[in-house]
């Protein structure tokens, strides 16, 4: 079973190679609007990555309610273990 | 250009005009009720249509795909007798270049959007091409029966929309996007939206531009509707060279559609800045 601090790394990961972030800005706290500059058009290119990653299906309401890194991780720790 | 200041400009504002007061010329009055009387028609045909003959269109047993692409071309077909009537009425005059180019399989079609009836123009002559619209279109009583028989794409959410663009494109279908969202601020720089862009890159087999000028503007966001142009207004429409897109293929989703984004905003803005359309 992953650690949150697993998935946080792999997410840190992807983030960095889809948006072009640096490292360092990915906490767990970074929102992801206000801080990453991830708009709704790059959501749904995270929700592709995260589907790929995690092999289960993810729909708009899995993503309603991130607004943080840390957001993301609960949800893609939820996918992976479902 | 003869200079009376007590006339009307498209600000309405003698005296203030951001372009010297022109006569009113080529039938003012009438071209008034013709266009007051285009918007009446647009309305009721919109009703017809999408309460009356696309039902009917419907009803005709064949595959849901067969039955769609019927319905649009019967849509099509109206919305060309309303330019003709809108044409043959004096409102306003057009040249279309190019049109044989729409309406491939997979295409996207990206437009500006000038004026309330670019979509008009676009969907009267790439007939079968659905169409990426405002969600409003769908609580709108006059509209809402026709898209929906249609089955064009609302844009309110940017998932659903991605999502149905990208099938509609994977199914063939011919899709129009206007990446700016809404029509273009009179006097101020173009500014587009990333869907498209991102569709694109997912899923378009081509993508082709058209540019669409209209002067002296008109039923633009800045004007009501009255506010006829002192000149009828001539509709310019060109289809571009098709855009290349596998030079965005190797980066990312998000990279590489902010960079065809910009891509396909340049090309407009240097079209759209040469002072007249150019005619072969």
């Amino acid at each position: 079973m992953q650690s949150q601090d697993e998935i946080l790394e792999r997410i840190r990961g992807t983030l960095v190679e889809l948006f072009e972030l640096k490292p360092a800005q990915i906490t767990v706290d970074a929102r992801l609007y206000e801080d990453l500059e991830i708009d709704s058009i790059d959501v749904v290119d995270l929700m592709d990555e995260v589907q790929k990653h995690t092999g289960r299906k993810v729909t708009p309401e899995d993503f309603r309610s991130v607004r943080t890194v840390g957001d993301l991780a609960a949800v893609v720790q939820r996918l992976t273990h479902a | 250009m003869s200079a009376e200041p007590h006339l009307a400009t498209p600000q309405g504002q003698p005296g203030l005009a951001t372009e010297p007061a022109v006569r009113r010329q080529d039938q003012w009055l009438w071209r008034f009720f013709v266009t007051g009387f285009s918007f009446l028609m647009f309305g009721a045909g919109a009703l017809i249509v999408g309460m009356v003959l696309l039902p009917i269109v419907k009803l005709i047993p064949a595959p849901q795909d067969v039955k769609r692409q019927r319905a649009r071309r019967v849509m099509s077909a109206a919305l060309r007798f309303f330019i003709g009537c809108m044409h043959r009425g004096g409102g306003m005059t057009y040249e279309f270049s190019g049109r044989e180019r729409l309406g491939r399989p997979g295409q996207m079609i990206v437009a500006n959007h000038p004026t309330l009836i670019d979509v008009v123009f676009l969907l009267a002559f790439a007939p079968g091409a659905g169409c990426v619209v405002k969600q409003g279109l769908w609580r709108n009583p006059l509209t809402r029966w026709a898209v929906t028989l249609v089955e064009f794409i609302p844009n309110d959410q940017a998932a659903s929309m991605i999502d149905g663009a990208t099938r509609a494109l994977h199914e063939k279908q011919t899709l129009i996007f206007f990446p700016e969202g809404t029509r273009t601020r009179p006097q101020q720089a173009m500014v587009f939206h990333r869907g498209a862009a991102n569709v694109a890159l997912r899923a378009a087999t081509v993508v082709t531009p058209v540019y669409i000028r209209c002067q002296p503007t008109t039923l633009t966001k800045a004007e009501p509707w009255y506010r006829i142009p002192p000149r009828r207004p001539h509709f310019s429409l060109r289809v571009g060279d098709d855009l290349d897109l596998s030079g965005y293929r190797h980066a990312p989703l998000p990279s590489a559609s902010r960079a065809f984004n910009d891509e396909l905003h340049r090309h407009f803005s240097q079209e759209l800045a040469r002072s007249t359309a150019i005619r072969p």
